[in-house]
C-alpha cells in the first residue's frame, strides 16, 4: 500500500494513505508524550477536550454536529507504545462520493481543529466543571479495569513485572494522582503538548495527498508550535531477572494465568522478525503449541495464548484454568517453551505460524484503524517498514533464527488470580 | 443446473450482491470488494441455542435437548476423523473460526490467499461430522472453562440476568454455551440427531465478500454439491413454550466484586410475530427511536451523564426476532435506580412533548451515514447479513427502507412501544 509522507515542520508529520477502497475517511491525530510523572495528566487531557471546544461548547452540540454529518464518528483515546504515551484525536467521516452534501471533510479538519486547539475556557484554564466530572469517570475507568478479569490480570503481571520502571504507569493514570489533581498544572501540560509533543497526523481513505496538505495547513495554521521534545527511548532489556510469583485473591469463577516474559528484543532490532514467529508459534492461534497441548490435549482451558509487547520487548502468556490446574498447566506451558528453545517445531507448527502472521498482516490493510496503528507504531520506534516489506521479512524465517530467539526469553513473572477459599468447587452453578 | 441467479444493486451503498439458490435449497450470496486483501466466507445455520425442542423431520415426536448442544456442535464440527480443521486452514494460511448465537449457528474464515481452496474446506467440515464419545468428553472441560469465564464477567451476567427478569419461558433467557451441568448429559447421538435435523443446506446460507469471482465461487459450491446425494427435507418444526407479554420479574439483583454497581434496564417487545419488512420497519423505528431517548446527544443522555450517573460505559440498543425482542440499555451507574426512574419519566414526558422532526431528520442522516460505514468491513458485513436473512431480510433492504421512514412512523411507534410499559431492570452490586 501507497503511503505519502508529507513532512510539515515543526515536529509535525503528515502521512496519507489514500485508497479507494473505503467507504470512509479516517483521520487521527497522535501526540507522543514521555511516560514520566505526568502520566495521569497526559492521559485525562484528551478526555477533557472531548467535552467541548469554541463553537460546539457541550457533547450535546458536538453529538449534534457528528449526526448531520452523517454519523461522523469523533473519538479520543490514550494509550501506551512502551514507555511512551500517545494522546490520540480521530475522526471518521463518510466519503463526499457517498452523500447527497460536499465538504465534509473539510468540516471534519475543521472540527478537529476547534477540539484540539480552542478548549472551553474558565479563568486561564480548563472548565471546571468538565475537569471534575471527567476526573471521577477517568478514576471509575481504572477502577473497572478489574471488570475484565483477562485484562485485568495481564495488566497486573506487567506491573508486578516492571515494578520501577516507567513502563508500571497505567495508561489511564494513577487514583491518587487524580485525587491532588492540580488544575492549574493540568493546562500548562496540556499547552506544553501543544507547543512541543512530536505530532503525527494519518489520513487514511480516497483522497488525495496534496488536498489533505492543503485542509490540514488552512485548519492547523494558528497552532503555536514552539520547541520540539525529545522522548527517550524505551529500556527494553534486563538481562538479569529473578522469576517471582505473585497471587492475588477474588471471588471469581475462574484462576486467571499471566506469565511475563523478557525477550530483550524490540521491534526496531534484527531478531524481531524471528520472535514474531516465535510468538506465533507458542501462542499465536489454533496452529500454537499452547492451543494444541493446554487446550485440545490437556482440556485445560478455553483460552491459551502468547502476545508480544514490541516496543518494551515483553511476552505474556495468558489462559483461564481452574484453581487447582495452576501447577499442571505452567509445566505444559513451561514444556513448549523448553521445544521451541530445542528446535522441536514441526514443519507444520513453522508455517502455520507464518501464514497466521501474514494473513493478520495483509488483512491489517484493509482496516483503517490498523493500518493507523501499524504506521503509529513505526514512527514510536523510528522505523519505515511498510508491511509489505515486513511480510517479506517474516516469510524470510528460519527455524534456526526462531530457535536462537528462543534462548533470549526469559520468564520474569507469574501471576495468578484465583478464589478466595481454598477447596472450594468450581463447578457449582454460579446463578 | 443452478435454480436461480439474480444480481440485486445498491446505488446509494454503490455494491452488488449475487445471489443464487442451488436445488439442494442452500443461497449462496457473494459481494464483490475490489481492492481488498481479504476474502471472508460465513456459512450459517438456522439453529442457535434457543432451538432446544424440535421435531426430527419424518418423526412425530418432539425432541428436547440439553441447554447449550448448538453451541456444543459448534465447537465439535471443527475435529474431522484426520484431525483438527485448524490444521488445514492455517497450511492455506487462512483463520476460522465461529460463533453461536440465539438463532444461528456460523463458521467462518479470512483468507489474504487460497480462498477457492478455503472455500472447500468450509464446506467440507461444516458437511461433515465425526462426533466419537472420546472426543465429545474432551470437550466439556474446554467448553466448562468457557461457561465459568462468562460467569466472571459482570456485563455478561448483567444482560442474562436481564433476560431471566424479562422472560418467563422463552429460551432466549437462558445461556448460550449452556450450564456446567446441562452439557455433562451431552452425547454424540444428541450431537448427530441436532445435526441432522439442523445442518441440510435448505436451512443454511453461504455468504462471502472480498475481491473475488463470483460466478466461480457459485460454479464451485454447485460441484460441492454434485454427487453428494443431498436428499429433500421438509421443514423443520422448532417448539417453542408459550410467553406472556409480561415480564417475569421488575428487578433481578446479583451481587459480583465489580467496583460499583452495573446495570441493564430492559423493554420487552410485546409485538412480536413480524417477519420480512414489517420486522425490518419496526427494527429501523427501534434504533431510531432507542438513539432519540438516550442517544448522545439526547437530552436524557446529557442530563445523567453531567450529573455523574453514567459514563462511556452506557449503551443501548434493540434486537427483533421474529418471536421476541427487547430494547436494553445500561452501564456502570453509582445508582442504577436513580437512572432508570429518570428514564422512565423521560419516557411519559415524551408522551405529552414528543420530540421535533428536525432531531428525527438528524438521527436518521447518522443511520445512513453508520450503515455506508459498515460496508468498510468484510466480516461486519457477513456477520450483518446472516443476522438479517434468517428473518427474511435482504442485506440492502435496511438501508433503502431506512430512507423511507418517516417522522409520523416515528411518533405513532413510540406511543404503540411503550403503551404496555413491560420493563425488568437487571442489576449487579459490589460484593
Amino acid at each position: 500500500m501507497h503511503i505519502e509522507s508529507l513532512d510539515i515542520g515543526k515536529g509535525i508529520r503528515l502521512r496519507v494513505l489514500p485508497t479507494k477502497k473505503f467507504k470512509t475517511v479516517t483521520m487521527s491525530f497522535c501526540f507522543h508524550r514521555d511516560l514520566d510523572e505526568d502520566y495521569t495528566y497526559n492521559a485525562l487531557i484528551p478526555a477533557v477536550l472531548k467535552r467541548g471546544c469554541e463553537g460546539f461548547e457541550t457533547l450535546k452540540d458536538i453529538e449534534r454536529h457528528m449526526e448531520s454529518l452523517y454519523g461522523a464518528v469523533f473519538d479520543v483515546g490514550v494509550q501506551k507504545k512502551g514507555e511512551r504515551q500517545i494522546l490520540r484525536f480521530s475522526m471518521e467521516v463518510v466519503n463526499d462520493d457517498y452523500l447527497a452534501e460536499q465538504g465534509i471533510l473539510a468540516q471534519a479538519f475543521y472540527f478537529l481543529n476547534r477540539v484540539i486547539n480552542r478548549p472551553v475556557l474558565e479563568d486561564g484554564g480548563f472548565k471546571k466543571e468538565y475537569v471534575s466530572q471527567e476526573k471521577e469517570n477517568m478514576k471509575n475507568r481504572i477502577r473497572s479495569l478489574v471488570n475484565d478479569k483477562i485484562q485485568y490480570s495481564l495488566e497486573r503481571c506487567a506491573q508486578e513485572m516492571c515494578r520501577g520502571e516507567k513502563y508500571s504507569r497505567y495508561v489511564f493514570g494513577d487514583i491518587n494522582e487524580l485525587d491532588n489533581l492540580d488544575s492549574s498544572k493540568l493546562y500548562s501540560v496540556y499547552r506544553d503538548i501543544m507547543q512541543s509533543s512530536p505530532l503525527d497526523v494519518f489520513v487514511v481513505g480516497d483522497v488525495q495527498p496534496e488536498k489533505i496538505r492543503l485542509l490540514f495547513e488552512q485548519s492547523f495554521s494558528t497552532m503555536d508550535r514552539k520547541r520540539m521534545a525529545t522522548i527517550p527511548k524505551t529500556v527494553y532489556k534486563k538481562l538479569q531477572v529473578v522469576p517471582k510469583t505473585v497471587t492475588e485473591e477474588m471471588d471469581v469463577n475462574q484462576g486467571k494465568l499471566a506469565m511475563g516474559f523478557r525477550t530483550n528484543i524490540n521491534a526496531a532490532d534484527e531478531e524481531y522478525f524471528p520472535l514474531l514467529v516465535y510468538s506465533s508459534i507458542l501462542g499465536g492461534g489454533p496452529h500454537s503449541k499452547l492451543f494444541i497441548n493446554v487446550r485440545e490435549k490437556a482440556s485445560l482451558a478455553y483460552y491459551a495464548f502468547a502476545r508480544l509487547e514490541k516496543f518494551k520487548g515483553l511476552m505474556f502468556i495468558g489462559a483461564g484454568i481452574d484453581f487447582d490446574k495452576y501447577d499442571q498447566t505452567i509445566n505444559i506451558i513451561m514444556e513448549q517453551l523448553d521445544a521451541v528453545a530445542k528446535g522441536q517445531i514441526a514443519q507444520q507448527e513453522f508455517e502455520g505460524a507464518i501464514n497466521a502472521l501474514v494473513t493478520s498482516l495483509k488483512g491489517s490493510m484493509d482496516q483503517p484503524s490498523q493500518l493507523i496503528d501499524y504506521y503509529l507504531g513505526n514512527s514510536v520506534i523510528g522505523s519505515d517498514i511498510t508491511v509489505e516489506e515486513l511480510i517479506e521479512r517474516i516469510k524470510a524465517v528460519t527455524i534456526h533464527q526462531v530457535v536462537e530467539v528462543a534462548h533470549k526469553v526469559k520468564l520474569d513473572t507469574i501471576y495468578f488470580l484465583r478464589n478466595r477459599k481454598r477447596g472450594y468447587v468450581v463447578h457449582e452453578k454460579g446463578n | 443446473m443452478l435454480f436461480m441467479r439474480r444480481e440485486i444493486k445498491n446505488d446509494v451503498l454503490n455494491e452488488r450482491l449475487i445471489h443464487s439458490k442451488l436445488k439442494n435449497g442452500l443461497n449462496v450470496y457473494v459481494l464483490p470488494k475490489k481492492g481488498y486483501q481479504k476474502q471472508f466466507a460465513i456459512y450459517a445455520t438456522h439453529y442457535g441455542s434457543n432451538d432446544n425442542q424440535f421435531m426430527i423431520p419424518g418423526e412425530d415426536k418432539p425432541m428436547t435437548m440439553p441447554e447449550g448442544i448448538a453451541h456444543f456442535l459448534e465447537h465439535k464440527l471443527f475435529e474431522q476423523e484426520e484431525g483438527s480443521v485448524f490444521d488445514v486452514f492455517s497450511k492455506l494460511g487462512a483463520s476460522p473460526n465461529a460463533f453461536t448465537s440465539f438463532n444461528t449457528t456460523a463458521y467462518h474464515f479470512t483468507s489474504t490467499g487460497n480462498f477457492y481452496e478455503c472455500l472447500d474446506v468450509l464446506l467440507n467440515f461444516v458437511g461433515t461430522p465425526y462426533f466419537t464419545d472420546q472426543t465429545v468428553e474432551k470437550e466439556k472441560g474446554i467448553i466448562a472453562q468457557e461457561i465459568v469465564m462468562y460467569q466472571d464477567d459482570p456485563n455478561w451476567r448483567v444482560f442474562f440476568n436481564l433476560l431471566k427478569g424479562l422472560y418467563h419461558n422463552h429460551p432466549v433467557k437462558n445461556d448460550i454455551a449452556g450450564t456446567v451441568e446441562s452439557i455433562q448429559k451431552i452425547t454424540k447421538d444428541m450431537l448427530y440427531q441436532c445435526y441432522k435435523t439442523f445442518y441440510h443446506p435448505s436451512n443454511m446460507v453461504l455468504f462471502v465478500a472480498g475481491d473475488v469471482d463470483a460466478d466461480r465461487v457459485i460454479e464451485q459450491v454447485e460441484r460441492y454439491f454434485d454427487g453428494k446425494g443431498i436428499s429433500k427435507q421438509g421443514p423443520i418444526k422448532k417448539i417453542y413454550p408459550d410467553e406472556p407479554a409480561e415480564v417475569a420479574a421488575r428487578v433481578v439483583k446479583d451481587k459480583l466484586p465489580v467496583p460499583r454497581p452495573l446495570f441493564m434496564l430492559g423493554f420487552k417487545d410485546t409485538q412480536v410475530g413480524q417477519q420480512g419488512q414489517a420486522l425490518l420497519d419496526k427494527m429501523i423505528l427501534n434504533d431510531i427511536m432507542v438513539d432519540m431517548l438516550v442517544g448522545p446527544s439526547s437530552d436524557l443522555y446529557n442530563k445523567i451523564y453531567e450529573e455523574g450517573l453514567i459514563d462511556i460505559t452506557f449503551s443501548a440498543g434493540y434486537t427483533g426476532e421474529v418471536d421476541y425482542g427487547h430494547i436494553v440499555m445500561g452501564g456502570e451507574s453509582p445508582d442504577p435506580e436513580r437512572v432508570v426512574d429518570m428514564i422512565y419519566q423521560e419516557i411519559e414526558r415524551l408522551n405529552e412533548q414528543p420530540w421535533d422532526v428536525v432531531y428525527f431528520s438528524r438521527i436518521k442522516k447518522k443511520k445512513i451515514g453508520e450503515y455506508i460505514k459498515m460496508f468498510n468491513s468484510l466480516e461486519n458485513i457477513g456477520v450483518q447479513f446472516v443476522s438479517l436473512i434468517f428473518k427474511d431480510i435482504g442485506l440492502f433492504d435496511y438501508i433503502e427502507r431506512l430512507m423511507q421512514i418517516n417522522y409520523e412512523q416515528l411518533k405513532s411507534h413510540f406511543n404503540r412501544f411503550f403503551e404496555n410499559n413491560q420493563s425488568s431492570v437487571s442489576i449487579i452490586l459490589p460484593s
